[in-house]
C-alpha cells in the first residue's frame, strides 16, 4: 500500500462525519440538476423528480459504496489480515512458538539492557533541574581533578551569586546497637545545604538548618526511607526519637523520600562540622557538589571561579599551578570503564537481536517457500501485490507484537534477576525499571525486527515470479529464496564470529588479570573492616592500645596463625597520595602512604628485600620511620641515584588522627619490601611508603587474619575475640582475601561473562539458522538426491555435497566475521588488559568455535541426506 | 425494452471518468455522469450515483483532485479535475484496454 494512499484513508476515517455530509450535499445537488434537466425536457416536476431518482440509482447503496471506498476497507483488510495471521500462526503452533520465543528472548534481553543504558547514561538524573548540579574541583593540571581543602571550600561557598547551594560529602561509618549486638551503618557527613543541592524534600520532617553544621550545634541526623522502614518500622512518630550513633544519641529530624537515596550506600546523613584545627589549605580531601543559581551558565561559573582563584593567589602560593574547575554533576557519577562496559554489552545484545531477527526472517522465508503456491493462487485470483505484502507483513506483525509482549515479560524477569548483581556497580541514581521509555524502546525493537524479519521475506515472497511458482512449488528447489536464506545465514555466522571474538578477547584479558601476582598471600586469609568511634577512641594512644589488644586477642584464637592491623587492604586502594621530598632535592613526588602494624608484612607474607620491617618499637615518641616498596626504591634510584635508600631521611606530609591535621614529618627509611598490589590488579604498581600504625593511628582500619584452616571456620572465634576487646565495636565487611580479589576484578568479570553468554547464544542461533537452511535444502532436494543415488552416487558423495554447502556458508561467514572483528574489536581496547585487540589466538578461537558449532548443526541434515532411499523418494514423486 | 442496453463493463467506469475529465476539463459529478451517458448514446445502463464511489476511489489514488464551485442551480458542489498522475494513469489504462480488447478480438476471430 502506498503510504500516501494509506494516509488518505486514515485521514478519511478521521473525517468520516464531514465527508458524509459532503456526499449528502453532492447527491442533493446532483438530483437538483437532474430534475432541472428533466423539466427542461418537458416533464412535470413530479415526473422529473422520479426520473432523477431512478437514473441516480439506490442512494443508500451509493452512500455505503462511497464509505467503503473511503475508509472502511482499509481497516477491514487490516483486521482480516490480523485474524488471518493469528489463524495461520495457530495452524502451525510449532513455528509460532519458536518464532515468538526467539523474539521474546531477543527483545527481552535488549529491553532489559536498554533500561540499564537509559537509567545510567541517558535519562536525566531523578532530581529537579539536574543540569544545574555541578561538581567543583581543584585541578593540579587542567586535565586532573583533585579534592579541595576546608578553607578553599568555604571560599567557594561564599560565592552565593553563582551557587545556590554547595556542600561537601564525606563518607562515615557508625556503630548502632541492634538486638544487643553492634552493627555498622554507612552514612555521610554533609554541609547543611546538602539536600538543597539535590533539590530533595524530606518525606517527613525538615532538612538541616543553616547553623547545624557549625561547632557546638546539637547532634541531629537525617535518615533514609529504607532505614526508617527497617529500623523504625515506618513509625510516624520517628521524629521524636533518637538514633544512637557510636553510642551518642542523635535527634532524627527528617526521613528522606524513597528512591535514589535508598540505592546509596549511606543510610544516614549528619552535618559535617569543621573543627577550628581542621581549617587549613593543605588537606585536599573534600569533593564538593553544588547547585548553580537559575540562569547561570557553566561558562559564567568557570569565569567567576578563575577570578576567585586569581584573588586567592596569595594564600594558595604552595599550589601556584593549581586551578579551580566546575563540571556537570551527572557525568561524574559514571566512570569511563562502566560507560564502556555498558555500551559494550548493549552492542553485544543488539547483535544478538540482529541474529534473532535473521533467524526469524529465515523461518518466515522457509515458510514462505512452502506458501508460494498459496500466494500464486491468490495473485491469480486478483489480489494485488500490495495486498499480498500487507498480508504477509501483518502475519509477521502478529508474531512481533506477541514476541514483543512476551519480551517485555522476559525483560521484567531479567531485570529482577540482574538488579541485585549489578546494583553495586551502578550509580545510586540509576533506577532500573520498565518505565514508559523502556517500553517504548521495546516497541521500537519489535518494529525493527518486524521490518528486518517481516518486510524482506514478504517482499521476496510476493515479488518473485508468482506465476512460475505455481508450476514450481510442487517440485521444490526455489532458487532465489534459497539464495536469500543462505545470505542471511552467512550474516548470522559473521555477527556471531564478531561476538565470539570479542568474548574470547575479554576472557583472555580476564585470565591475564587473574594470573597477575598480587604480591600477597591470597588463600587462608580473612579480612574485616571496622571503625573506631571517635567518642570511645578520642586519642591516638587509645587507638594504639586497641591495635595491640586486638592483635593479641586474634592471635590466640585457635586456628589463627597470625593477625595484623592495616589501614587499607591490598588490591583496594593505597590510601592517600602524599607529597614526599628527599632532602637536598627540590622536587617533590607523589607516594601512597599506607599505615600498617608490625605484623602486617608477616601476615600477608610480603618478603623483606633489605633493611628491616616495621617493628614493635616504632611507636609514638620513637623516631618516625617508613618502609618503602621496591617500586619507590627503584624510583629513588633512577630519579635521584639513591642506590640504597635504607637509612635515608625523607620528608612526607602525614595525615593526623581524627580531626588532627596533617603535618610534614622527617622520617627515616628503614627497609624495602617487595611490592604488593595496593590497588586493582590492572593498575601499575604504585610507589608506597608504609608507616607504623602506632606512629600514625587511624580510625577506619582493616583486620587481616591468616589461618591454618578454612578461614570461615574460625570466624566465630574471631568475633568472640573482638567482643572481648570492645563489645560495642561492630565488624564491617567480613571477606576472605579471595573475595577481595574477586571483587577487585568485578569490573572486568561482569561484562566478560555477559558478552560471553551473548556470544554463546549468538553461536547457537547461527548454528540453528544453518541447520534450518540445510535441513530445508535437503528436504527440497530429496528428489534430486534420490535420482543421483539411483544413478550410482554413493552416500559419501551426497554427504560431501551437503557438507560442502554448509562449509561454504561457514567460510564466507567466517571471512566476513573476521573482517568485522578487525573493525569492531578496537572498541574493546580500553577494556582489555595486556591483550591486543587483534590477538590472533582469539580470532582463531572464534573461527574454530564457530566452525565446530556449524559442523555440529550440519550433521543431522547431512546424515538425513545420506540416508535418503532413492526408491522411496522416486516413488513418492512419481 | 427495445434498445439493447449494457451494464458498465466491470472495471471500466474509472477509465470512462478519467477520459471524460481529460476531454472536458474540470466538471462536477452530475455533468460527468451525463457526459458518459451522452457519449454512450443511451447504450449504457449507468446508475448515475455509482460514479461517486468511483470518484472517491480515483481521488484517493491521486489521479483526480477536487475543488468547490457553484452549480447551475447555485449550489456548492465539488468540481473534479485530472491530476498529472491521472493523465499518466489514463494513458496506461487506455493502452491496457486496447491490448485486452485486441486479445479478445483475436480469440473471437480464431474461434469462429
Amino acid at each position: 500500500m502506498k503510504p500516501r494512499f494509506a494516509a488518505a484513508r486514515l485521514l478519511a476515517l478521521i473525517r468520516k462525519r464531514r465527508l458524509d455530509r459532503e456526499l449528502e450535499d453532492e447527491i442533493l445537488a446532483h438530483l437538483e440538476l437532474a430534475e432541472k434537466d428533466a423539466m427542461a425536457a418537458g416533464l412535470s416536476p413530479e415526473e422529473a423528480r422520479r426520473q432523477a431518482l431512478r437514473s441516480f440509482g439506490g442512494i443508500q447503496q451509493i452512500k455505503e459504496d462511497h464509505r467503503d471506498q473511503r475508509s472502511v476497507r482499509w481497516v477491514e483488510n487490516l483486521w482480516r489480515d490480523v485474524r488471518y495471521g493469528m489463524a495461520s500462526l495457530a495452524r502451525d503452533p510449532g513455528f509460532a512458538a519458536v518464532t515468538i520465543a526467539l523474539l521474546a528472548l531477543g527483545i527481552g534481553a535488549n529491553t532489559a539492557m536498554f533500561s540499564i543504558v537509559d537509567a545510567v547514561l541517558l535519562k536525566p538524573l531523578p532530581f529537579p533541574e539536574p543540569e544545574r548540579m555541578v561538581r567543583v574541583w581543584e585541578t593540579p593540571t587542567p586535565a586532573d581533578r583533585n579534592g579541595t581543602t576546608t578553607l578553599t571550600f568555604l571560599d567557594w561557598k561564599r560565592q552565593s551569586e553563582i551557587f545556590e547551594a554547595l556542600s561537601v560529602e564525606s563518607p562515615v561509618r557508625a556503630a548502632v546497637e541492634t538486638n544487643g549486638s553492634p552493627v555498622r551503618l554507612s552514612g555521610k557527613l554533609v554541609s547543611a545545604d546538602y539536600f538543597q543541592v539535590f533539590g530533595v524534600k524530606p518525606q517527613i520532617g525538615r532538612t538541616f538548618a543553616p547553623g547545624e553544621d557549625q561547632p557546638g550545634a546539637a547532634p541531629v541526623v537525617v535518615i533514609s526511607y529504607s532505614l526508617w522502614q527497617s529500623r523504625f518500622g515506618g513509625d510516624p512518630g520517628v521524629l521524636n526519637r533518637d538514633l544512637k550513633l557510636d553510642g551518642k544519641p542523635h535527634r532524627i529530624i527528617a526521613v528522606l523520600p524513597p528512591g535514589s537515596f535508598d540505592r546509596d550506600e549511606a543510610v544516614f546523613w549528619k552535618p559535617l562540622i569543621f573543627a577550628p584545627e581542621q581549617l587549613n589549605r593543605i588537606q585536599h580531601m573534600y569533593n564538593p557538589v553544588g547547585r548553580l543559581r537559575p540562569g547561570v551558565s557553566l561558562m559564567q561559573v568557570q569565569a567567576k571561579m578563575n577570578l576567585l582563584r586569581a584573588s586567592l593567589a596569595g594564600v594558595l602560593a604552595d599550589y601556584k599551578d593549581w586551578g579551580f574547575a566546575v563540571d556537570p554533576y551527572a557525568p561524574s557519577l559514571v566512570g569511563d570503564t562502566l560507560r564502556r562496559s555498558i555500551y559494550l554489552v548493549f552492542g553485544a545484545v543488539v547483535m544478538v537481536l540482529l541474529i534473532t531477527s535473521a533467524n526469524v526472517a529465515n523461518l518466515v522465508l522457509a515458510k514462505g517457500a512452502t506458501r508460494q503456491k498459496e500466494m500464486a493462487v491468490r495473485a491469480a485470483l486478483g489480489a494485488s501485490r500490495g495486498r499480498l505484502i500487507a498480508q504477509l507483513l501483518t502475519e509477521s506483525l502478529v508474531s512481533c507484537v506477541l514476541g514483543g509482549v512476551a519480551g517485555v515479560f522476559v525483560a521484567y524477569l531479567l531485570l529482577h534477576a540482574i538488579t541485585p548483581l549489578v546494583a553495586a556497580s551502578l550509580p545510586f541514581t540509576a533506577d532500573l525499571r520498565l518505565d514508559p521509555r523502556v517500553l517504548g524502546f521495546a516497541a521500537v525493537a519489535a518494529m525493527a525486527v518486524l521490518i528486518l524479519a517481516g518486510l524482506l521475506p514478504s517482499l521476496k515472497t510476493s515479488l518473485s515470479k508468482l506465476s512460475s511458482s505455481l508450476n514450481q512449488a510442487a517440485r521444490g528447489s526455489s532458487g532465489s529464496s534459497a539464495a536469500m536464506r543462505r545470505t542471511i545465514v552467512i550474516g548470522e555466522v559473521a555477527i556471531s564470529v564478531v561476538l565470539i571474538c570479542g568474548a574470547a578477547l575479554l576472557f583472555m584479558s580476564l585470565a591475564k588479570l587473574q594470573q597477575v601476582d598480587a604480591g600477597v598471600r591470597i588463600d587462608h586469609v580473612i579480612t574485616m573492616s571496622t571503625d573506631l568511634p571517635p567518642a570511645a577512641y578520642p586519642t591516638p594512644e587509645s587507638a594504639t592500645r586497641f591495635y595491640d589488644a586486638i592483635v593479641q586477642g586474634l592471635g590466640s584464637v585457635s586456628g589463627v596463625e597470625q593477625a595484623a592491623v592495616t589501614h587499607k587492604l591490598p588490591l583496594q586502594d593505597a590510601g592517600w597520595g602524599e607529597g614526599m621530598t628527599m632532602p637536598g632535592t627540590a622536587e617533590g613526588f607523589n607516594v601512597g602512604v599506607k599505615p600498617v602494624d608490625p605484623w602486617y608484612f608477616g601476615t600477608m607474607q610480603i618478603p623483606l628485600e633489605s633493611g628491616r620491617g616495621i617493628e614493635d618499637r616504632d611507636r609514638a615518641g620513637a623516631p618516625p620511620v617508613t618502609v618503602i616498596n621496591q617500586e619507590l626504591a627503584r624510583y629513588l634510584s633512577s630519579k635521584f641515584g639513591i642506590a640504597n635508600p635504607v637509612g635515608r631521611i625523607a620528608r612526607i606530609a602525614l595525615p593526623g588522627y581524627g580531626s588532627i591535621p596533617e603535618s610534614l614529618v622527617n622520617v627515616q627509611i628503614v627497609g624495602v619490601i617487595r611490592s604488593e598490589h595496593t590497588s586493582e590488579l590492572q593498575e601499575p604498581q604504585r610507589r608506597i611508603a608504609y608507616v607504623p600504625m602506632a606512629q600514625m593511628p587511624q580510625q577506619d582500619i582493616n583486620l587481616v587474619v591468616r589461618t591454618q584452616i578454612d578461614p570461615l571456620a574460625v570466624m566465630s572465634g574471631i568475633r568472640e575475640a573482638v567482643r572481648q576487646v570492645d563489645p560495642h565495636l561492630p565488624l564491617g565487611e567480613v571477606r576472605t582475601m579471595e573475595q577481595v580479589k574477586e571483587q577487585s576484578m568485578l569490573w572486568a568479570k561482569q561484562p566478560t561473562w555477559v558478552v560471553g553468554a551473548f556470544a554463546g547464544i549468538a553461536a547457537l542461533l547461527a548454528a540453528l539458522g544453518l541447520y534450518g537452511v540445510l535441513a530445508h535444502a535437503v528436504t527440497q532436494q530429496r528428489r534430486e538426491i534420490g535420482i543421483r543415488m539411483a544413478l550410482g552416487a554413493r552416500p559419501g558423495d551426497v554427504v560431501s555435497h551437503t557438507l560442502r554447502s554448509a562449509l561454504s556458508m561457514l567460510a564466507v561467514g567466517l571471512a566476513a566475521g573476521l573482517a568485522g572483528s578487525f573493525a569492531l574489536t578496537r572498541a574493546l581496547k580500553s577494556l582489555l588488559f595486556q591483550v591486543s585487540a587483534l590477538n590472533p589466538a582469539a580470532l582463531a578461537a572464534a573461527c574454530v568455535l564457530m566452525t565446530l558449532a556449524g559442523i555440529l548443526a550440519a550433521l543431522i541434515p547431512v546424515s538425513r541426506a545420506a540416508a535418503t532411499d532413492p526408491m522411496t523418494v522416486l516413488r513418492d514423486e512419481g | 425494452m427495445s434498445e439493447q442496453k449494457t451494464d458498465v463493463p466491470y472495471g471500466t467506469l474509472d477509465l470512462l471518468i478519467l477520459k471524460t475529465l481529460d476531454t472536458m476539463g474540470p466538471m462536477h459529478g452530475y455533468r460527468i455522469a451525463r457526459r458518459i451517458e451522452q457519449v454512450a448514446e443511451n447504450l449504457l445502463r449507468l446508475n448515475q450515483g455509482s460514479i461517486y464511489p468511483a470518484l472517491v476511489r480515483l481521488e484517493e489514488q491521486g489521479w483526480i483532485r477536487t475543488h468547490w464551485g457553484m452549480s447551475e442551480t447555485n449550489r456548492k458542489v465539488k468540481f473534479y479535475s485530472l491530476t498529472r498522475a491521472g493523465t499518466r494513469q489514463l494513458r496506461v489504462a487506455v493502452a491496457n484496454w486496447e491490448r485486452t480488447a485486441a486479445l479478445v478480438a483475436r480469440f473471437l476471430e480464431a474461434e469462429s
